[in-house]
C-alpha cells in the first residue's frame, strides 16, 4: 500500500474508537433501513404468497356484496352456459386450539385447473396414523374430505406443529360454534408457499360450518385464450349486485391497504439513516479536521488537492463499505425481529399475515449497501473538500479553522431558513401526496438541522457572562467551550437534536392520536355490555334471547361488511342505533337532525373521514353502492369522526342496509343496562344462555376501552423501536464528538491539571460541558419537534390515512424529551470524563 | 549525492506579502530582491515576525506573493497556477522544518519513502536511496520505529532524509535547530554542510542563530520585511 495510504490510515488505527463509531453509525443506518426494508417485503410477500395461494390460477372472481353469490349462479354457469373453468370457494375463519386460521371451502372436482396443492394428486400421506390403515391413499383422502362430515386437510407443517397425524380427530371453532373435525390428509409437504394458515375442506362442509347454506363467498374464474370469447355471455348471466372482478386486482388492492402504514415504516427508518449520516458526517469531518496538520505536511511535500480529495473518499468508501456490509448482517438479524412487529400491526388493521422467517430480497440488500456507502460518500465530500482546500501552511491553527466555522454558521442559517420556507411550500403546493409530504419533512428537518449551530452560538454567548459570575473561568470555559468549538460540536448537537425532535414529533402525534382515540371511543362506546363472535356473526335465535334478558333496556347492532367494488374494496358498517348513539356520534359538518334523518330515511350515509380524504368526498356530494339489486345512489349526509378503519367506512342504518342487501347477519350488539344492573352479573346470564351454542366474547365497555387501546399502543411499538434507534445513533454521534473534544484538548486538560485542577475537577468540567451540550440539543429539538408534530398530523397522517387528529401538546413530553437529551450527552460524555481524569499533565505537554 | 538539478539559482524579484490582521494590514515583506547562486548557502537572519519565514514559503510555493516573482533553477513559481506549483514543489524543492512535521503515522523509513513514492521513484531505487540517506544521518538502525519515540535530534535527521530523498534543486530549512539542543544542533548542521553545501547544493536556512549563519557563504539580515543593507 502507497506510503500516502498508510499514513492517513495509520491515523485511524490508532484512533480506533473513532474508526468503531463510524462504522457503527453507518452499520446501525443501514441495518434499521434494511430491516425495516425486510420486514415489510417479507410481510407483502406473505400475503402475496397466501393470496396466491388462495387464488390459484384463477384470473377472474365473481363476488356479490356481502352475503355472498348465490350458489344456483354457479350451477348456471356451469350447465346453462357451459362454462367449465369456474370452482365454486366458500372462505371463512377458523380456530383450532388457539390458532386462527382460513378455511378454504372447495368442489375438489372443479380445483385441478385452479390450485394445484388441492388436487387429489398432490395430497400426502407422510403423517399417516397407524389406526387409519388406508388413509395414505390419495383417492382415499378423496373420498373422506367428500363424505365425512368434518374431514379437512391442513397444510403439511402446520399438522405437524399442531402434532395431529392424518385420521386424527379434534374440535374446530368456526363463527363461534364448536364442530368435531378429521385431519384426512396434507396439502403440499413444503414445497408450496403461502399455505401456512389455511384449512381446506369440502365446500359443503364449509358451508354448513359457516351457515352458508345456499351461498358461496366468490366463484373462481380463469380465463383463457380459448374460453375468453364466452366471459362476456358469463357476465350477461350475473344478476344484479354480481360483480366480475379480475383477481390480480383485488389482491393489489387489498396489498395496497397496508402501502401507507409501510411506507410511514420506511419513512421512519431513513430517519436513523438520517441521523447516521450527520454521524457519519461528524466522523469524516473529525478524522479530516484531526488531520490537519498530517494534511498541511503532505500538501507542503508536494501531494496535490485533487489527490488529499481522492485520499479521503478512497478511506470513505473503505468505512462506507465495511459499516454497509456490518449493516447487512445487522439488518436482517433485527428484520426478523421486526417483522413480527409489522405483521402484527398488519393483521390488526389490514388482512391477516403469517410471516415465519423474513424474505432475504436482494434488491433490499443492494438498496441497503447503496444507501451506506452513499451516505458514506455523500457524508464524506464536505469534509473532502475542505481538507483539499487546505493550505500547505503548517501553522493551520485551530483558531483560525474555528472563524472559518464561525463564518460558515451564519450562512448555514440563511440557507437553513430557506429551507423550512420550502418545505412549506412542498406542503402547500403537494395537496395530498404522502411521498411529497415526507418529502417535505425531511426538508423541514435539514432546514432546522442547518439553523441550529446559529442557535447554539446565540445561546452559548447569551449564557458565557451568566456562566462566568456563577461558575468563575471554569464556568466560563464550559458555557463558551461549545459556542468557540463549533467546528467540532455543531454536527454532534445537530444529531442528537434531530433525533430528540424525533422523539417530540412521535410522542406529541401519539399523545395527540391517543387523546383523539379516547375521545372517539368515549363517544362511540356507550353501552354497557358489548358481544360478538370473532370472526363470524350472532346466532340470531340466540341474539334474540340474549337481548331479551332482564336488565336490558336496550341494544344496538353493528354488522361490518366489505363492499366489492371495481375501485377496490369498501367496508360498509350497518348500525341499528340505540337512541343515545345519534348524540355521541361525533358529525364533522351538517345539521345533526337533518343527517340522522337522511341516515334512518336512506336517502344519506355517513362516511367516515378516512373515506371522505380518500374518495374526496364532502357533505352533499353522491355515492352510488353495489347492492344485491343492481347500484343504489345515495347522499353523504355528513363525515363523521371515526378510526376503526385505516381506509374509510360509510355507515348505513340497518333498516337501509336490510332492504338492499341479502344479509341479515349481525357482528355484534351493544347491550345498554338499566340503572343499577352490574354488567358482570349480566355477562354471567348471557354466557349461560349461549354455553354449548356459540362461543361469544363479551366486554363491559371498561374492557372494550382497554382492549381498543391496547390495540392502539401495539400499532406504534414499531414507531417506539424506530426512534429509539435513531436516538442510539445520536448517542453515538455525540460520544464521538465528546471523544474528538477530548483528543483535541488534551493538552488544555494537561495544563489545568498542571496548574492543579484535580481529576475528579478535570472529568467534572468534561460531564458539565456534555451535560450542556445535551441542553442546547434539547432546547434545539423543542421548535423543531413541534413543527414535526405538527406536520405528521395534520400532513403525514390525514395523506396516509385520512385520519384528522387534534393537535395535543403536553409539556411532559417537551421535559422528557429535553432530559433525554441531557441524559445521552451526559452518558456518551462518561468515558470522556474518565479520560480527561485520567489525563497525564506531562504527557499531554510533551507534543510540543 | 549528486544530481543534474542539485544546484539550483534562485532569483526573488520585488517580492511582497501582507497579512491583514483585523482591520490593519500588516507588510511582512516589502519589494524584496534576492539573488541566490547555484551551489550558495544563504543564512535568513532577524527577529521574530521579520519575515524569514513568509519569504520561505513564498519560496516553495506554499504560499503566494501580493506581487513580485520567485525563480527558482529559471522557473517562475509565483506564475504558476497551484497544481503545477504543487507538482514542482514535490520534484524540486526540500523542506526542513523547525518542529519536524514528520508524520507520526509512518516508521521512519516510510516518512523518507513516501516523498520517493509521490515522485514515483522505483521501489528498488526507492529503497536503496532510503537506506543511503538513513545511512548518512546515522538512522539506519531505526528504519522501522515510529517518529514519536525518537529524540528531537533524531527527529530532525530524519527530516533532513525526507528533505533530500528526492535530490531536490533547493533546499530551505526553517529553524531547523531551533528546538534542539546544542550537540544536536551542531550534528544537524554538519549534516546539512556534508549532504547539500560541500555537494554543491543551494540552501535557505532561516535562523536566529549565529551559529548556524556562520555555516552560511552569505548572511541577509531581515529589518521589517527589508533586506539591511
Amino acid at each position: 500500500m502507497p506510503a500516502i495510504y498508510r499514513a492517513s490510515l495509520g491515523y485511524l488505527w490508532r484512533h480506533p474508537w473513532q474508526l468503531v463509531l463510524a462504522l457503527l453509525g453507518i452499520c446501525i443506518g443501514v441495518a434499521v433501513m434494511v430491516a425495516v426494508d425486510l420486514a415489510n417485503q417479507s410481510s407483502r410477500q406473505a400475503f402475496l404468497l397466501s393470496m396466491d395461494a388462495l387464488n390459484g390460477q384463477a384470473t377472474h372472481q365473481i363476488v356479490m356484496n356481502p352475503g355472498g353469490v348465490d350458489e344456483k349462479i354457479y350451477t348456471e354457469l356451469r350447465g346453462k352456459l357451459g362454462f367449465r373453468s369456474i370452482a365454486p370457494i366458500v372462505a371463512g375463519n377458523v380456530q383450532i386450539g388457539e390458532i386462527s386460521l382460513q378455511l378454504l371451502g372447495v368442489d375438489v372436482f372443479a380445483e385441478s385447473e385452479f390450485r394445484e396443492y388441492t388436487s387429489p394428486t398432490n395430497l400426502n400421506n407422510d403423517l399417516a396414523g397407524e389406526s387409519v390403515a388406508d388413509a395414505g391413499k390419495p383417492e382415499e383422502m378423496t373420498r373422506r374430505l367428500l363424505t365425512d362430515v368434518g374431514a379437512i386437510l391442513l397444510p403439511h407443517s402446520l399438522a405437524a406443529s399442531l402434532g395431529l397425524q392424518t385420521g386424527a380427530q379434534f374440535a374446530v371453532l368456526v363463527n363461534g360454534k364448536s364442530y368435531p373435525a378429521t385431519l384426512a390428509g396434507t396439502l403440499g409437504s413444503g414445497q408450496q408457499k403461502g399455505l401456512g394458515n389455511l384449512v381446506v375442506t369440502d365446500i359443503a362442509n364449509a358451508q354448513y360450518w359457516l351457515g352458508m347454506q345456499g351461498r358461496l363467498s366468490r366463484i373462481d374464474v380463469r380465463v383463457t385464450p380459448e374460453n375468453e370469447s364466452s366471459v362476456d355471455d358469463v357476465v350477461r348471466l350475473l344478476p344484479p349486485g354480481t360483480e366480475f372482478l379480475s383477481a390480480a386486482g383485488r389482491t393489489q388492492t387489498m396489498a395496497e391497504m397496508s402501502a401507507a402504514f409501510m411506507t410511514n415504516l420506511a419513512a421512519m427508518s431513513l430517519l436513523a439513516m438520517l441521523v447516521g449520516i450527520f454521524l457519519i458526517y461528524n466522523s469524516v469531518a473529525f478524522a479530516v479536521l484531526q488531520r490537519r496538520d498530517l494534511i498541511g505536511i503532505l500538501r507542503a511535500l508536494g501531494v496535490t488537492r485533487p489527490e488529499i480529495f481522492k485520499l479521503i473518499l478512497l478511506e470513505a468508501i473503505v468505512i462506507g463499505s465495511l459499516g454497509a456490509v456490518l449493516g447487512l448482517a445487522a439488518g436482517i438479524w433485527l428484520g426478523e425481529k421486526l417483522v413480527v412487529l409489522v405483521a402484527r400491526t398488519i393483521s390488526d388493521h389490514y388482512f391477516a399475515v403469517s410471516v415465519a422467517n423474513v424474505e432475504l430480497d436482494v434488491a433490499s440488500i443492494v438498496k441497503g449497501f447503496l444507501a451506506g456507502l452513499g451516505a458514506t460518500l455523500a457524508a464524506a465530500i464536505a469534509p473532502a473538500l475542505e481538507a483539499s482546500a487546505y493550505q500547505p501552511r503548517l501553522a493551520m491553527t485551530r483558531s483560525s479553522l474555528e472563524r472559518r466555522a464561525g463564518l460558515l454558521v451564519p450562512r448555514l442559517g440563511v440557507f437553513g431558513v430557506f429551507l423550512i420556507l420550502l418545505a412549506a411550500l412542498m406542503l402547500s403546493v403537494s395537496r395530498t401526496s404522502l411521498s411529497v409530504g415526507l418529502g417535505a419533512l425531511f426538508v423541514l428537518m435539514l432546514g432546522f438541522a442547518l439553523c441550529v449551530p446559529v442557535g447554539v452560538r446565540w445561546i452559548s454567548t447569551a449564557l458565557a457572562p451568566f456562566a462566568g459570575k456563577t461558575g468563575g473561568t471554569v464556568g466560563r470555559m464550559v458555557v463558551g467551550g461549545v459556542g468557540q468549538s463549533l467546528s467540532r460540536t455543531a454536527v454532534a448537537i445537530v444529531a442528537l437534536a434531530i433525533a430528540v425532535s424525533a422523539t417530540i414529533g412521535v410522542s406529541v402525534m401519539v399523545g395527540s392520536f391517543r387523546a383523539s382515540v379516547s375521545e372517539w371511543l368515549g363517544n362511540t362506546l356507550q353501552a354497557d355490555v358489548y358481544v360478538g363472535v370473532p370472526g363470524g356473526s350472532l346466532d340470531p335465535v340466540l341474539l334474540q334471547e340474549l337481548i331479551s334478558v332482564d336488565g336490558i333496556v336496550n341494544h344496538s347492532t353493528s354488522r361490518r361488511a366489505w363492499l366489492e367494488t371495481a375501485a377496490g374494496r369498501v367496508r360498509l358498517q350497518a348500525i341499528q342505533m340505540a337512541p343515545g348513539n345519534y348524540a355521541t356520534t361525533r358529525i364533522r359538518d351538517g345539521d345533526p337532525a337533518d343527517v340522522w334523518r337522511q341516515f334512518e330515511d336512506g336517502s344519506g350515509v355517513l362516511v367516515s373521514d378516512s373515506y371522505a380524504y380518500r374518495q374526496s368526498v364532502a357533505r352533499g356530494d353522491p355515492i352510488t353502492l353495489n347492492s344485491s339489486n343492481g347500484p343504489v345512489s345515495f347522499r353523504v349526509a355528513a363525515v363523521y369522526q371515526n378510526y376503526d378503519s385505516n381506509d374509510g367506512a360509510i355507515m348505513m342504518s340497518r333498516r337501509v342496509y336490510d332492504r338492499l342487501f341479502d344479509d341479515p347477519a349481525i357482528d355484534s350488539i351493544g347491550l345498554y343496562l338499566a340503572d343499577g344492573v352490574d354488567a358482570d352479573s349480566i355477562m354471567v346470564k348471557l354466557q349461560s344462555i349461549s354455553a354449548g351454542r356459540q362461543s361469544l366474547i363479551m366486554n363491559s365497555n371498561m374492557r372494550i376501552r382497554e382492549l381498543s387501546m391496547g390495540i392502539f399502543e401495539r400499532t406504534f411499538v414499531i414507531t417506539n423501536v424506530l426512534y429509539w434507534l435513531a436516538i442510539g445513533v445520536a448517542v453515538i454521534g455525540i460520544l464521538g464528538a465528546l471523544l474528538a473534544l477530548q483528543l483535541e484538548r488534551a493538552r488544555e486538560f494537561g495544563v489545568l491539571r498542571a496548574i492543579g485542577m484535580t481529576p475528579f475537577q478535570t472529568g467534572a468540567l468534561v460531564s458539565i460541558q456534555s451535560a450542556f451540550i445535551g441542553l442546547l440539543a434539547g432546547i434545539a429539538a423543542v421548535p423543531l419537534g413541534l413543527a414535526m408534530a405538527w406536520v405528521l398530523i395534520k400532513v403525514i397522517n390525514r395523506r396516509a390515512f385520512g385520519w384528522q387528529i387534534d393537535l395535543a401538546v403536553s409539556a411532559d413530553a417537551i421535559l422528557v424529551a429535553i432530559l433525554l437529551a441531557v441524559g445521552a450527552a451526559l452518558l456518551a460524555g462518561l468515558y470522556p470524563s474518565w479520560r480527561a481524569a485520567r489525563s497525564r499533565p506531562a504527557l499531554a505537554m510533551r507534543d510540543e | 549525492m549528486t544530481s543534474s538539478k542539485f544546484g539550483a539559482r534562485v532569483n526573488i524579484r520585488e517580492l511582497s506579502r501582507s497579512f491583514r490582521e483585523g482591520n490593519q494590514l500588516h507588510e511582512v515583506l516589502r519589494k524584496m530582491s534576492i539573488d541566490i547562486a547555484s551551489g550558495e548557502t544563504v543564512a535568513l537572519r532577524g527577529r521574530s515576525g521579520s519575515g524569514k519565514s513568509t519569504l520561505l514559503n513564498l519560496i516553495c510555493g506554499i504560499d503566494s506573493p501580493d506581487s513580485g516573482e520567485v525563480e527558482v533553477a529559471g522557473n517562475n513559481i509565483t506564475g504558476m497556477p497551484e497544481r503545477e506549483r504543487t507538482l514542482y514543489r514535490r520534484e524540486n524543492i526540500g523542506f526542513v522544518y523547525q518542529a519536524f512535521n514528520l508524520i507520526p503515522t509512518l516508521t521512519v523509513a516510510d516518512n523518507v519513502r513516501l516523498v520517493l513514492e509521490l515522485n514515483q521513484v522505483p521501489r528498488r531505487e526507492a529503497d536503496e536511496r532510503i537506506g543511503y540517506l538513513l545511512d548518512a544521518v546515522g538512522l539506519s538502525d531505526r528504519a522501522t520505529t515510529y517518529p514519536d519515540i525518537l529524540s528531537g535530534g533524531e527527529q530532525q535527521r530524519v527530516a533532513i532524509a525526507r528533505a533530500l530523498s528526492h535530490q531536490p534543486a533547493l533546499l530551505l530549512a526553517d529553524e531547523p535547530t531551533g528546538n534542539l539542543d546544542e550537540r544536536a544542533a551542531e550534528n544537524v548542521l554538519s549534516l546539512l554542510d556534508k549532504l547539500v553545501r560541500q555537494a554543491g547544493g543551494t540552501m535557505i536556512i532561516a535562523t536566529h542563530s549565529a551559529t548556524v549563519a556562520n555555516y552560511a557563504d552569505r548572511v541577509l539580515e531581515l529589518i521589517n520585511g527589508r533586506l539591511a543593507s
